[in-house]
């Protein structure tokens, strides 16, 4: 894969049938602004993906025949399948919940639509490994609802345990994606598939399923994705997966093959994004105007506001009482350390909000790149991005340390640079799939039109392109934030001296036994994306009309 | 010492370029390292101590070892930090440690010394272990404070430690330390049975009392079946496995943990917060019994005097294997004598008895007396154990347990 393949797979969008050519010839037709594009997707592309070369160094010091081994052995095998089963039910469960959701909130008269939007979309901000533990405190006999209530609760743990929770807290990302898919889609051919008498599901399924669903694809995606690189929830609730046989091995100092594992949980999440690639095809999703009819819920809508609100309870007061209880039931010897401070909540905005901007920056070659040139080049360098996602983070983070260290020094736990660029490593495919998609929604007519009227490259992306995918690149940096702000291990791992952040103070405390200093930042964690979650959702709302 | 300071300023940050410079490139590091063998210090200015090298392979001009003490020196009685040098400077720590656990002797030391500037990072201790192998000499720590003995014979084995000074590796039985001095014990604790007193008659027991004072009769003893728990991940059950191969030989270490497994039907926790809860909590799916460490046990009681949890102990066998939290210096240091007058301090009397009070845990220094809620150390007799050099190694211990399929 030299420049010549970068350079020949980058026809304009005009000039794809003529060939062959002269190498001259091609050379010449190349536009020198998607050879920029390419260029800067590809950089991008590597630089995210280099700290996997470190897997590949620690992976490759296990001795051959003892790597044979580890690959080969009947408790692999058991993982694997373990791993696949909580990807493949976390993903469909959160279709389940997320597309009834999206189109309850935005195709029904539901009442308070924004407020039920906002309820369904905030369990994404919630650690998971928060959500196990508020679970295994409230269920079961002897829990919180037993205690308070003498209501049993069977209680959760294991492999189905970890699918509930995780789901609980990723279903969002189905929910979202869908939803802005929903609000983006020509409502008015749903209209028309019912004016020629096609039936409410009828029409689902031959209109707009088609329409959403690469809306659908990319939230399962990170669904899924999310799921095979959870750490805390699968170990928490002694679930044996990838992540917590990585995180085994790592106890016992067998970092090379904590690599080794890492590599095969890659593989099998590259099969998933070449399926993906497929599902998500459909590109020419275009955007439409229309509203389109809404669908009356009549007498549905309790039933509707139930199932919004059961699940809003579940997965946020739960956790929210438990963390309150915490606050006021505890007492006993003070921890001078973990005691509030609101450098806490400064840290953790300050992080997430630079990790939001740089991977807006990073996203917006790649996902232009790979949404206006259909080529293999373009999906590689797309799909790319998204492998730091299924990595978990405590082996990222270990791969940081090792370059950190040997290749910026200077910037090894001195400041925030290296942090901010491992979030982003972890977290860009959250902005390249909303960036994208907003790419794919382009109307090509317009730029066309501001092209004749002799506007030229930089020009034309400032003031029409830009202003159209705006909206796909502030959902992803919201993501980004909010997935950052709920971080832990990379934090851990390369933050400059005291650089403590909400999470960590909640963590410290969990581990310790001093819950009562983590309901605070626990609390402060929750409000703050909550609110960053219901500005974004009202500026969307301005420009949706 | 105070005339020092400047100094000290200076050669830390001569130290800090050349630590920038050799990582940039192999090459340099192979300048640099032709540097330091010659002795030289690379900031040259008037060194009064150290410097000379020690012969020693993973280079570094200065030594710790060599550190002479700034005050007193420390010994096995109660030496007080009014006796000690004077600390001055930053030192970084990564700790494996809990905050409340270590906080309060440092806040102490600040508290103390106007000078002194101690930078902390926390993390889980098998991270922070794996973090100091990634970064080799371009770490930023100067000490690593371990929750267990296998994370600094771990860092020991992989050349990450460099000696400690004479008189604090005798201050310090020889079973609670490395047997050359290439990390210290601080504080120890025993691992314990613990148990949810409310509970007993979901056991086949009739009395608390007779819970098996032997380690080796928990996989077989039918009355605790169903109801036993244990955390198979930390490095204090490595430990105890280990211990256990040394006591009782390996084919018995693997039938108990196979006993615990098939006979017993024990429940595993990827966390010790969380066994202590569950047992605390004391639901029809959780343990009564658990195999672990007490302090966990202490916290829970801290928050809230009525819990039911408590703890009692095996006999003389790994099942109250002594075993100690403590430190080690990195290769390379910015202030030797800093770093050496640092870990005096943790040995003297101050620096146990805050450790005493903050964690319940027992002194390592025979001057200093145990004063707690805990049986003295000498009832609950553990086994005698060289600590740093178990016959089993630590990747056996685990592999034994993964081949057993002990793991979480």
């Amino acid at each position: 894969m030299g420049t010549d393949g970068k350079m020949s797979s980058t026809p304009t969008d005009v000039e794809t049938s003529r060939r062959p050519e002269s190498i001259a010839e091609r050379l010449r037709s190349v536009d020198p602004w998607m050879a920029a594009l390419a260029l800067s997707s590809a950089l991008i592309a590597l630089l995210v993906v280099s700290p996997m070369f470190w897997l590949v160094r620690e992976a490759a010091t296990v001795d051959p025949s003892r790597a044979y081994d580890l690959v080969v052995t009947s408790q692999t095998a058991w993982i694997t399948v373990n791993s696949v089963v909580l990807m493949v039910a976390v993903t469909l469960l959160s279709i389940l919940l997320g597309v009834p959701l999206a189109i309850l909130t935005t195709r029904t008269d539901l009442p308070y639509p924004r407020a039920w939007t906002v309820v369904a979309a905030l369990p994404l901000v919630i650690p998971s490994y928060i959500g196990a533990i508020a679970f295994v405190g409230m269920f079961g006999q002897g829990g919180e609802l037993d205690t308070l209530f003498g209501v049993t609760v069977p209680r959760v743990d294991g492999l189905s345990g970890a699918v509930f929770i995780i789901t609980l807290y990723t279903y969002p990302y189905v929910f979202l994606t869908t939803r802005a898919a929903l609000l983006s889609m020509d409502g008015s051919l749903v209209d028309a598939a019912r004016t020629l008498n096609a039936g409410p599901f009828e029409a689902f399924r031959r209109v707009t399923f088609p329409q959403i669903r690469p809306g659908i694809a990319a939230g399962a995606l990170l669904a899924a994705l999310y799921a095979v690189s959870d750490f805390g929830t699968p170990a928490f609730m002694g679930a044996r997966v990838f992540t917590s046989t990585i995180y085994w091995e790592f106890g016992g100092f067998a970092v090379e093959y904590a690599a080794l594992l890492a590599i095969q949980l890659i593989a099998i999440v590259a099969v998933v994004l070449v399926i993906e690639a497929g599902i998500g095809r459909d590109e020419d999703a275009s955007g439409g105007t229309g509203d389109g009819s809404t669908i009356r819920l009549g007498a549905w809508k309790w039933p509707a506001m139930g199932f919004v609100s059961t699940i809003g309870a579940v997965t946020l007061v739960v956790p929210v009482a438990i963390f309150t209880n915490w606050l006021v039931r505890s007492e006993g010897d003070r921890i001078a350390s973990l005691e509030f401070q609101p450098e806490f909540a400064l840290n953790s905005v300050y992080l997430a909000v630079l990790a939001a901007l740089v991977a807006a920056a990073f996203a917006l070659p790649v996902a232009y790149y790979s949404g206006r040139v259909n080529s293999t080049i373009s999906r590689l360098l797309e799909r790319a991005t998204y492998l730091g996602f299924a990595v978990p983070g405590i082996v990222i983070g270990l791969a940081l340390v090792f370059l950190g260290t040997r290749t910026v020094p200077s910037l090894y736990r001195d400041g925030v640079a290296l942090l901010v660029f491992a979030y982003v490593v972890r977290f860009l495919p959250q902005a390249v799939g909303t960036t994208r998609a907003s790419v794919l929604g382009i109307d090509d007519t317009l730029l066309e039109a501001a092209r004749t009227l002799d506007s030229g490259r930089i020009e034309t992306f400032r003031r029409v392109t830009l202003p159209l995918i705006m909206p796909g690149v502030v959902a992803g940096a919201v993501l980004v934030f909010l997935t950052t702000m709920k971080e832990l291990p990379m934090t851990l791992m390369l933050q400059p001296v005291g650089m403590d952040t909400l999470v960590i103070i909640i963590w410290e405390a969990q581990r310790g036994l001093y819950y009562r200093y983590a309901a605070i930042p626990a609390l402060l964690l929750l409000v703050i994306s909550g609110l960053t979650m219901i500005v974004s959702l009202r500026q969307e709302g301005y420009e949706i009309g | 010492m105070g005339q020092n300071t400047g100094e000290v300023g200076d050669r830390r940050n001569g130290v800090r370029r050349r630590q920038f410079v050799a990582a940039t490139g192999v090459a340099t590091v192979g300048v640099l390292a032709g540097c330091l063998g010659n002795g030289g210090n690379g900031s040259g200015d008037g060194e009064e101590v150290g410097g000379n090298g020690n012969g020693d392979a993973n280079g570094g001009g200065d030594r710790v070892v060599d550190a002479e003490p700034g005050g007193e020196p420390v010994d096995s009685t109660a030496v007080s930090w009014d006796d000690l040098g004077d600390l001055e400077g930053q030192i970084t720590i990564y700790s494996g440690r809990t905050r409340d656990q270590i906080d309060p002797v440092f806040e102490a030391l600040e508290a103390e010394y106007d000078g002194l500037d101690i930078e902390l990072f926390y993390d889980d201790n098998d991270v922070q272990v794996n973090q100091i192998l990634q970064e080799g000499e371009a770490t930023v720590a100067d000490l690593m404070y371990s929750q267990d003995p296998g994370a600094l014979n771990e860092l020991e084995a992989n050349d990450a430690l460099q000696e400690l000074p004479a008189d604090v590796v005798d201050a310090v039985p020889a079973s609670y330390r490395h047997p050359d001095g290439l990390w210290t014990g601080v504080t120890g604790r025993t691992r314990s049975i613990i148990y949810n007193s409310d509970r007993l008659d979901e056991t086949g027991l009739e009395d608390w009392e007779e819970l098996p004072t032997d380690i080796m009769a928990f996989d077989t003893d039918d009355r605790l079946q169903g109801v036993i728990s244990t955390r198979p991940n930390s490095g204090t059950f490595r430990g105890f496995i280990q211990a256990m191969v040394e006591l009782e030989g390996e084919p018995e270490t693997r039938e108990w943990v196979r006993g615990m497994i098939d006979h017993q039907d024990v429940q595993l926790f990827s966390g010790g917060s969380s066994q202590a809860e569950a047992i605390n909590r004391g639901g029809d799916d959780d343990p009564v019994v658990g195999l672990g460490n007490s302090y966990y046990a202490a916290r829970i009681l801290n928050e809230d005097p009525d819990a039911p949890i408590r703890t009692t102990h095996t006999e003389n066998d790994a099942g109250c294997l002594f075993s100690v939290a403590g430190v080690g210096v990195m290769n390379q240091v910015d202030d030797p004598e800093l770093v050496a007058e640092f870990v005096r301090h943790l040995l003297a009397a101050e620096g146990q008895e805050f450790m005493m009070d903050a964690n319940g845990e027992y002194p390592v220094v025979e001057g200093i007396d145990y004063v707690g809620p805990l049986p003295d150390l000498t009832e609950i007799n553990p086994p005698e154990f060289d600590l740093s050099s178990f016959d089993m190694e630590l990747q056996d211990a685990q592999d034994l347990l993964t081949e057993e399929g002990m793991t979480v």
